[in-house]
């Protein structure tokens, strides 16, 4: 029972219209009771569809990642997993992937799960028609996918790719159910099928979708009845719907975390389960010679080694978050990359053989500027060469928090320094087609990369100056070389090294200063355990939620 | 007033309530092009306010997307398009997840409308009762208080008294659920209903504070001119008396509490966005700040034009109230338009 008494008389005179339904409200339970092991999760929004393929927004991939299956997938570590492949082999000249399925694997509605299906999905994904966003990028450099039978999966590919394996975490659709049907309205993309650890059980526009546990999984059979997607738009209901016992998990603001952390009871009731994600914050400094500033390596280390990006994180971000100096940080090493336990704390620098970031010396700073030939004017009080004022633009997103707050703390360090930075702030729309047209100095910007160090080719490699996300117009024959080889190579070793070299080659030429990582506060009702923090969060990696248990209460 | 008098007025009402109509559309058509230019000057891009946070997307995708979604054609052509088929009674579909907006607006209307009628019955409930009883004794100690403690609850911003009514109902004692409209284990339709007022409790409260301090106030000088001791000492002295006596001033008393009804709604409207936000509320308010966040122009546009036009067909149906309640405005109907703004 969660009604401990009836102090409900007061209240009842307060609320005079609704004093009956309130008083009868006292002999019964509000809420469900959740003694059986119910789970329940804030979502801000609703998932656009319960179609594994065409839905690739966060809430969406969230719920497909417990109803459905993919062939493989990763840890809490982000280390490869077998999820519905029991095992797969890459040919010897690295362009075969051959899976190898699980047997009598079911689908929610009982029917057999066959390669069939993974064929199928592959199909939806190329279809244009399925406006699978982001989905198809992996796969372009997919020849041919053959079923030579039920439990086999042959996927031929042009070149070799070294991605190919972590291609395959996309979620596996029924193709039973879907073939025949208008893809883009069938009832399904409300009503999920899947083979995965959950169930579909409802989606009650607006408020929740209820899933329970699939008591014939092939894998282990979660422990908890039910898990439920509680749609919970507003941060602070959110946190109030935690303290109630509504909700099981919150994800906290800086400022909610701040004023939580050192509460006793907060401490006792919820467990800290917080998170550096797969993102970073970077500021592009465009090297192609179209300003006098950019062009020269010495200077955008100076640039670097001017912000004050610990202070930053410290003061502002109260701590939550890291700061970084290369994209790879969180990719590399390739087989088990390192896990941050409890976003708040010490354990947020550690665990990383990344580079050092360069620490914050503006005097260094100075140096190097001298050396290039920006010295200070005295009577301008600016610096200056051959007559042209240091004086340029940053762009930022102005919607952005971070983006705001950061670029003027970033200001003042500079014009100490006798630099002139203007911030412009523009709307994603235009920010987007400046920097695509390249017709900027300096961004400030942010990346989620795909668990993949691949996944920042398309921010370094000298063929992405053009329509690709390269906006420094960095240029390097040898960091080309490596990232096209790091592509090729599948041996986990060898591709690290090479990534590695990259990583040391960012250090000297510095053509973007990466900033920091913002982390994710958030806890966990203590009444439940079995799932850890991951770069994804609690519920991005294979088991997670299917892992999650009651924590035996002691007599 | 013999048969052909009643015919011609009922023409008279019938050109009166077209001539309404017709000058509805250009507000509407206003309103919509306001709607559309105001979302495109806010700065954001459908397809990355969805996919922000979401899966990593290439430059290449993003491109793809956005001609599939037609947001790289020219604003003019966005909404000329959309009017055309609007015209045609075609809304369109979301851009976030393509299902119809009508079907999107038929899963929100009814929780707004059933949070909106318990909001006006609270502040009617309560506003009206205080106004009476400050009007009996004006200035009396009673009215003062009861002034001075809804003046105190109309200032309170209303996410501010959202988060005090979930901390002490919901948090500290437990009696009320915090959010949403259901618990998803109330059976059968008596304990579905119970736990349905439970959830209606706190954002019908939230929504009716603002509400009562206007509604009693309003009461109080209605209620002091209608029962202004001539007229009433006439009534009396007729012989009436109790009910027969309410009775006899409720049509004087009836028109300026629809009036009231029309100053209160657009109110509540406003308010809806906030309590249905913090309430996890799923109705209208919602609807449209999701719909705003993403740039979901087509939801957007379509309740921009709900709203306007439920708004002007209050204050229509308010006009032809009017007439009904009050037969001194049956003669002037035809002559000229009621005004009571």
């Amino acid at each position: 029972m969660r009604l401990g008494g009836c102090p409900g008389r007061a209240a009842a005179l307060l609320l005079a219209p609704l004093a009956a339904a309130l008083l009868a409200g006292c002999s019964h339970p509000v809420g469900p009771e959740r003694a059986g092991g119910r789970f329940v999760y804030p979502l801000p929004i609703e998932p656009a569809t319960l179609n594994f393929v065409s839905g690739t927004d966060q809430a969406s991939v969230l719920v497909h990642r417990l109803v459905a299956d993919s062939l493989v997938d990763h840890d809490a570590r982000l280390r490869t997993v077998p999820r519905l492949a029991s095992s797969w082999e890459l040919s010897a000249d690295g362009r075969v992937l051959t899976f190898h399925l699980r047997r009598g694997v079911r689908f929610h509605d009982g029917a057999p799960f066959t390669s069939d299906d993974v064929r199928f999905t592959y199909e939806r994904i190329m279809d244009p028609e399925s406006r699978a966003v982001g989905r198809s990028d992996s796969f372009q450099p997919v020849e041919k996918v053959e079923t030579p039978d039920q439990v086999t999966v042959r996927v031929h590919y042009r070149e070799p790719y070294a991605p190919a394996l972590r291609s395959w975490e996309v979620p596996i659709l029924p193709a039973h159910l879907y073939r025949g049907a208008d893809f883009a309205a069938a009832a399904q993309n409300r009503a999920p099928v899947g083979t995965g650890p959950f169930r579909f059980v409802s989606w009650e526009a607006g408020q929740r979708i209820v899933l329970e546990a699939n008591r014939d999984y092939w894998g282990s059979v979660p422990e908890i009845d039910s898990f439920v997607f509680q749609i919970t738009p507003s941060p602070d209901t959110a946190l109030q719907a935690l303290l109630a016992d509504e909700l099981d998990y919150a994800r906290l603001s800086p400022a909610q975390w701040e004023a939580r952390r050192h509460d006793a009871d907060f401490q006792r009731r919820f467990r800290d389960v917080g998170y550096v994600p797969l993102f970073f914050y970077y500021i592009a400094w465009r090297g192609d010679g179209s300003n006098p500033y950019f062009a020269d390596p010495a200077v955008r280390r100076a640039m670097t080694l001017a912000l004050d990006r610990e202070g930053y994180v410290r003061s502002v971000l109260k701590g939550l978050g890291r700061v970084t100096a290369s994209p790879f940080q969180d990719l590399l090493p390739i087989a088990a990359a390192p896990v941050v336990p409890g976003a708040a704390g010490a354990a947020l620098a550690a665990g990383s053989q990344s580079p050092r970031p360069m620490a914050y010396d503006p005097a260094a700073a100075a140096r190097l500027l001298d050396a290039a030939g920006w010295r200070l004017d005295p009577k301008t009080g600016f610096r200056a060469r051959a007559g042209r004022r240091f004086s340029f633009t940053l762009l930022i997103f102005s919607g952005g928090e971070d983006h705001v707050q950061f670029s003027q703390v970033a200001q003042e360090e500079l014009r100490r320094l006798g630099i002139q930075m203007s911030i412009e702030r523009l709307d994603w729309q235009t920010l987007w087609a400046r920097l695509k047209s390249g017709a900027f100095q300096a961004a400030l910007s942010g990346i989620i990369p795909a668990p993949d160090p691949d996944s920042i080719y398309a921010m370094l490699h000298s063929s992405q100056i053009e329509g690709g996300q390269n906006y420094a117009a960095y240029r390097d024959a040898e960091t080309d070389a490596w990232l096209e080889a790091g592509r090729r190579t599948v041996d986990a070793a060898a591709r690290e090294a090479l990534y590695r070299r990259v990583e040391a080659r960012l250090m000297e030429q510095q053509p973007c200063s990466f900033l920091f990582d913002p982390a994710v506060a958030a806890v966990l009702s203590a009444r439940f355990e079995g799932v850890e923090p991951s770069p994804l969060g609690i519920l991005g990696y294979f088991p997670g939620a299917a892992a999650l248990r009651l924590r035996p209460v002691a007599p | 007033m013999g048969a052909g008098s009643r015919a011609s007025c009922a023409a008279l009402m019938a050109g009166y309530l077209l001539r309404r109509v017709l000058a509805a559309i250009p507000t509407l058509l206003g309103i919509s092009l306001l709607a559309f230019a105001v979302l495109n000057v806010l700065p954001a891009d459908p397809v990355l306010t969805w996919t922000e946070a979401g899966a990593p997307m290439s430059a290449e995708a993003m491109e793809r997307l956005r001609a599939e979604l037609g947001t790289e054609r020219s604003a003019a052509a966005r909404y000329a398009d959309w009017l055309l088929h609007v015209a045609q009674l075609d809304f369109g579909r979301s851009l976030r997840d393509s299902r119809p907006v009508l079907d999107l607006v038929g899963e929100a209307l009814p929780w707004t409308l059933l949070l909106n009628l318990c909001a006006v019955a609270a502040i009617y409930g309560l506003g009206l009762p205080i106004g009476w009883a400050g009007s009996r004794r004006p200035g009396g100690s009673l009215d003062r208080l009861a002034r001075g403690l809804l003046i105190v609850v109309y200032v309170v911003p209303p996410f501010a008294a959202a988060l005090l009514l979930q901390r002490v109902f919901a948090v500290r004692l437990r009696i009320l659920p915090l959010q949403g409209v259901a618990a998803d284990d109330a059976t059968g339709p008596a304990g579905q209903a119970i736990d349905l007022a439970l959830h209606l409790a706190l954002p019908t409260l939230c929504l009716a504070l603002s509400g009562w301090a206007f509604a009693a106030h309003f009461a109080s000088a209605t209620f002091r001119t209608l029962f202004a001791a001539g007229p009433l000492a006439a009534a009396r002295a007729r012989g009436l008396s109790g009910f027969r006596l309410a009775w006899h001033f409720a049509p004087n008393a009836a028109a300026p509490f629809v009036s009231l009804l029309g100053a209160i709604i657009p109110g509540l409207l406003a308010g809806s966005v906030v309590v249905e936000e913090i309430f996890s509320w799923p109705g209208m308010g919602r609807l449209l700040l999701r719909a705003v966040e993403g740039r979901d122009y087509p939801v957007v546009l379509t309740l921009m034009l709900l709203s306007a036009g439920a708004v002007l067909a209050g204050q229509m149906l308010i006009d032809l109230l009017y007439p009904a309640l009050d037969p001194r405005l049956r003669e002037v109907v035809g002559a000229q338009a009621p005004s009571h703004e």
